[in-house]
């Protein structure tokens, strides 16, 4: 008889042949059990919690998909206006830089090019050329891929890839200046963060590179704080680039070099990924995450928040214009099918901030769909979230509604 | 007569158990092979059953995906995750197979 030798296996795998031998066996080994967000996230095989590089931050604040995909509560993302960088969610494309791998923090490169006299400064060089504090949103394109219908590859964030940020640096202008202005024949500013060097990986697949309409640089930062502290390696530090209301991909992380150019960026996370195409087709042909929409979300009450008392009920959220300063914001408390003006509250950071919004109602005990819809610029939060293949840029109203239940 | 009915009836069960279990070996060797060398998905992934520790992509062992989810992300590609089915670089039979493994490994 011939002998079939079996290639081989480290002990545990050997457990899996020898140990659930009986066909129910592999039948549970194959499934995969349904784990609610609460369980997954709160009492989580990880005992530590938060992964080394971000054991800073507020753990209860977090549901954790993935080490590099950690989203911030719907009731977390701040009711003082500005994300506390202890909540700010984590979305990184490739591992965070270490300590060791930034060295010297004043010592960081960065090149300018495209420019009449191309320089390359270091930070302490940068902060001495300028200094600037602005508000804006940092939210991913993906905010909002959990609601999509479809099967939609990609963290499932639902309201909690978004924080409001206070940056600190120099104006990108105060940059350019410096350098003799941008050449005459440049469409986009193109910035290259180097996080992707110590991987080794291929630069055409692994470089975050991303290209945005040149006129971006006029407003954009080169950032070197976050809300008061210098900006930790998780979010990029010790330099970012910030273009206002462009999604988060562009505001490219641990910033190598920002390049003037006439074209995109052909790297694969600005050909192809980050791309708003119709469900079941992709390609570079379709428009990339830029600026982001106008956009609103009820953070209190909500089904997570529990049950509300009857009464005077306080209904708090956050709304934003994207590149537009957001004009007003409408709560219905019957799931869209009224709409009442809710008050901004809170200092106006500016166009790029977000707002807090309160809308105070008189609620009996029972059940409400309670929803916010936005306006900026003559546009109007839409109704439905606009079908796309990777489920990106939502902003339908109905899917951000809330069911809360009121005793 | 029931006892030799009996007895085989326990014949072709474990015969088609044993059946099954050879094709589960077969598919979770080939799976490994795919993961170790065609693939190297350790350089990018930590599923403690292969020994990988790879920091770039999600844990495996935490993100326990279904096996229609690996196979998706396997054969489309995901961010800096090559496209393994659609640019030719596995088979379908190593994708399936690849799936089959990571799936039956990552957590144990």
């Amino acid at each position: 008889m011939k002998k079939k030798t079996i290639k081989k296996f480290d002990t545990s795998k050997r457990n899996f042949l020898t140990g659930s031998v009986t066909l129910a066996g592999v039948a549970v080994a194959t499934s995969v059990l349904p784990i609610s967000i609460a369980k997954a996230n709160h009492e989580d095989s990880d005992p530590k919690g938060l992964p080394d590089f971000i054991k800073w931050k507020n753990r209860d604040a977090f549901i954790v998909h993935s080490k590099k995909g950690i989203e911030t509560h719907r009731s977390a993302i701040g009711e003082s206006l500005i994300t506390p960088n202890r909540n700010i969610y984590i979305r990184n494309n490739m591992p965070t830089m270490s300590d060791t791998q930034i060295g010297d923090r004043n010592n960081w490169k960065v090149s300018i090019k495209g420019v009449k006299n191309p320089k390359t400064f270091s930070l302490a060089q940068l902060k001495k050329l300028g200094h600037t504090t602005m508000a804006t949103i940092l939210q991913c394109s993906g905010n909002g891929r959990g609601f999509f219908a479809h099967e939609v590859r990609g963290s499932q964030w639902k309201t909690g890839a978004a924080a409001c940020v206070v940056w600190t640096g120099v104006p990108m202008k105060v940059v350019v200046d410096a350098c003799g202005g941008v050449d005459s024949d440049a469409v986009f500013m193109t910035s290259a963060g180097i996080d992707h060097e110590p991987t080794g990986l291929d630069p055409k697949k692994a470089k975050v590179e991303r290209s945005v309409p040149k006129k971006v640089y006029k407003d954009a930062m080169l950032a070197w704080e976050m809300n008061g502290v210098p900006l930790p390696n998780a979010h990029g530090g010790p330099l970012r680039m910030v273009t206002p209301g462009y999604f988060g991909i562009n505001n490219v992380k641990h910033l190598g070099q920002v390049a003037f150019t006439k074209t995109e960026s052909t790297v694969k996370y600005m050909k192809s990924s980050y791309r708003i195409s119709p469900i079941g087709k992709k390609g570079s042909q379709y428009p990339s995450c830029w600026e982001m929409s106008v956009k609103s979300w009820i953070t209190r009450p909500t089904d997570e928040t529990g049950t509300a008392k009857a009464g005077n009920v306080q209904i708090v959220g956050v709304a934003m214009g994207g590149t537009k300063k957001v004009g007003s914001v409408k709560v219905s408390i019957d799931g869209g099918q009224s709409w009442k003006k809710a008050k901004f509250v809170g200092p106006d950071l500016g166009k790029y901030a977000w707002r807090q919004f309160v809308f105070e109602a008189n609620l009996a005990p029972g059940s409400y769909n309670l929803a916010s819809k936005a306006s900026a610029g003559g546009k109007t939060q839409p109704e439905l979230r606009y079908e796309n293949r990777r489920g990106y840029a939502h902003n339908g109203w109905k899917d951000h509604s809330v069911n809360i239940k009121v005793v | 007569m029931r006892i030799f009915k009996i007895f085989i009836v326990v014949l072709l069960f474990s015969f088609s158990l044993t059946i099954n279990l050879k094709a589960d070996s077969e598919k979770m060797a080939l799976g490994l092979e795919v993961y170790n060398n065609k693939a190297m998905c350790g350089t990018c992934h930590i599923l403690k059953a292969a020994a990988s520790e790879g920091d770039i992509g999600p844990n495996l062992d935490s993100l326990k995906p279904s096996e229609e989810q690996v196979k998706g992300v396997v054969t489309e590609g995901l961010g800096v995750m090559p496209a393994f089915g659609e640019e030719g670089l596995l088979t379908s039979e190593e994708i399936d197979a690849v799936s089959y493994y990571v799936v039956n490994s990552a957590g144990k």
